[in-house]
């Protein structure tokens, strides 16, 4: 496939990291990338969080793991990965072909398991940046547990911080009381950046069995329907911390990017909208451009650029 | 793999609750019996996921159906397509049955020793939308072909394709569960007579139907130590591999370990049956 020239209006650095545009695929609905090489030019793409990688692979929950809600969907995956291990030998060697920016998601049960899983991937040539995951809803132990306490949060950031040979990037969770509490303290422990939101917890009955829908009772909520709690978080966020933001949250157009991006997010990740729409990438990088091109500006000049009257 | 629009060419009611929609593409698509797309109105917000949907009957390079029960929303959604609409369609998916037939490998078929003779395919309601070309290819291979074709009702029977199952002019025995049409009953009652009477050399069974009956397959077909290979289906997020919701449990794995989960619609969605644990349901309606 033919490269095409980047459109320096969409360029952002952030971490240190360059990338052609601000549009990543977010963990969980990306796989490892190279699902997508038939759908759409992984080249073109910002960059992409992979699965999130655990030290040990892991099965995943019992069936069944989504429903489908108006305007979006809940899931209960419970991290079904390869490993870190598996991902640094099989996967990156194939990633390392494209020209896109690749950040590793790191998810543990403990402190310890976080940490062997980065120095796993801290073997992986081609990896730009982590981006740590204490924000799973679907897992009973780490993830939300560490992503809710702010000192919890922290003490795994510092961790990871002091062994990480890349950026890290920590992903947030929106159920919490006030994310602005847990940003700061993840910050001031030494985060790159912050990525927000991961899903939110909800639930669904079927009222013929009397049952969860989801066989591991809750699951996450994602999709279009929760875009405006997300683009809030990031407005909230946006205003305390002064490390770049990676919006995500029910992103499915370019008009969606650019809440996020004028809310205050450097880089946006979608997600399930590459369920239904797999190039939905692809038509979100050309929106961008279209809409610097028509407003004479660029991505760098949106981020964080809310009228305030 | 193919992400294009579609174009509805028809979408006709069968029997009142399925229908046949079918669609025109801009390209040909090279779609094997047993494989299935994602399917979704092009221009419907509601409902968000595409459906996943069996590949019916092949019209030409360009044209395909696909024989739909009107169930939920989504396809309650597809079921208002008018000719000329516009479908969003990831299309072919999954494995096929030939898979089954032509490789087989001792990963894919370990029971399966011999080359097949002769074959057996079940089909349980709507299940009979992912068999039908199946159906024909074994016609086209001279495989001596014996079909159970199994409905709630005459009226759910017409509605699956009964006519296009009669029309291959192949050995087809009916069961309709409350007795308005065939033998009243499950299907799998004459299929486990058919297999005592002798019916079981050298035969491989096809399933797909509700998970109860291909489970009761599987459970009929394992003391006659033939293969059996079941179409599966799962609620699926996207079709080709990377939300790992559409999982069905593997008994030949260790359910601690990765690997005990495989994916219906990209490591599938034909499994060889004895492979399933057939008590975790990946669909139970």
């Amino acid at each position: 496939m033919a490269i095409q020239p980047h459109d320096t209006k969409v360029e952002v650095e952030v971490a240190g990291i360059k990338f052609n545009n601000p549009v990543l695929g977010a963990s969980g609905t990306f796989g490892y990338g190279l699902e997508f090489a038939e759908l759409i030019d992984l080249n073109r793409l910002g960059g992409f969080c992979t699965k999130g990688l655990s030290a040990q692979p892991l099965p995943g929950n019992i069936p069944a793991r989504i429903v489908e809600t108006h305007g979006g969907m809940l899931n209960a995956i419970g991290l079904q990965n390869i490993g870190a291990r598996a991902f640094v030998d099989e996967k990156l060697p194939l990633l390392r072909r494209y020209d896109t920016r690749i950040i590793a998601n790191v998810f543990g049960y403990s402190d310890e398991d976080y940490l062997e899983a980065i120095q796993m991937l801290n073997d992986g040539a081609g990896i730009a940046a982590y981006e740590l995951n204490i924000s799973c809803p679907n897992v009973k132990e780490g993830g939300i547990v560490i992503g809710s306490s702010p000192v919890a949060a922290a003490r795994l950031t510092a961790k990871a911080k002091a062994i990480a040979a890349r950026p890290l990037i920590v992903k947030l969770s929106p159920n919490v009381t006030d994310v602005k509490v847990l940003a700061t303290a993840i910050v001031e422990a030494g985060a790159d950046a912050l990525s927000l939101i991961n899903t939110l917890v909800g639930m669904s009955i079927d009222v013929n069995t009397r049952r969860p829908r989801l066989n591991y009772g809750t699951g996450g909520l994602s999709g279009p329907a929760i875009k405006p709690v997300a683009v809030r978080m990031v407005h909230e966020v946006a205003s305390c911390v002064n490390v770049p933001l990676l919006g995500i949250g029910g992103i499915a157009s370019t008009i969606d990017a650019l809440e996020f991006i004028i809310a205050g997010a450097s880089l946006v990740q979608i997600g399930t909208a590459n369920y239904y729409d797999p190039t939905v990438t692809m038509k979100v990088i050309d929106g961008l451009s279209q809409y610097c091109a028509s407003k004479n500006t660029s991505v760098k000049e949106l981020v964080k650029s809310l009228v305030k009257d | 793999m193919l992400d294009t629009i579609a174009t509805v060419a028809s979408n006709t009611e069968i029997a009142p609750g399925y229908k046949l929609l079918t669609l025109n593409f801009n390209q040909a698509i090279h779609a094997r019996a047993g494989q299935f797309a994602m399917l979704k109105a092009h221009d419907a917000f509601e409902p968000l996921l595409r459906r996943a949907l069996a590949i019916y009957q092949v019209g030409g390079a360009t044209q395909l159906s696909f024989l739909y029960q009107v169930m939920g929303r989504g396809t309650q959604a597809l079921a208002l397509l008018k000719p000329g609409g516009r479908v969003d369609a990831l299309i072919p998916l999954g494995n096929g049955w030939a898979e089954f037939f032509d490789n087989q490998s001792a990963e894919k078929n370990p029971s399966s020793l011999a080359p097949i003779e002769r074959a057996i395919v079940v089909a349980g309601g709507i299940g009979s939308a992912s068999v039908l070309m199946w159906c024909e290819e074994l016609r086209q291979k001279n495989i001596a072909t014996q079909i159970f074709f199994g409905a709630a009702s005459a009226r759910v029977a017409q509605g699956c394709g009964l006519a296009d199952f009669r029309a291959l002019n192949m050995p087809l025995t009916l069961t309709t569960d409350d007795g308005s049409l065939g033998e009243r009953g499950f299907v799998t009652a004459p299929l486990e007579r058919f297999l005592r009477d002798g019916g079981n050399q050298q035969a491989a069974i096809y399933t797909c139907g509700p998970w109860v009956m291909m489970k009761r397959v599987a459970e009929i077909a394992e003391p006659f130590k033939l293969p059996c290979f079941a179409s599966l289906e799962a609620p699926m997020g996207c079709g080709f591999g990377v939300c790992v919701g559409c999982v069905v449990a593997m008994k030949d794995a260790d359910p601690k370990s990765y690997g005990a989960y495989k994916r219906v619609c990209t490591d599938g969605s034909i499994f060889p049956a004895e492979r399933i644990q057939w008590e975790v349901a990946a669909m139970t309606h």
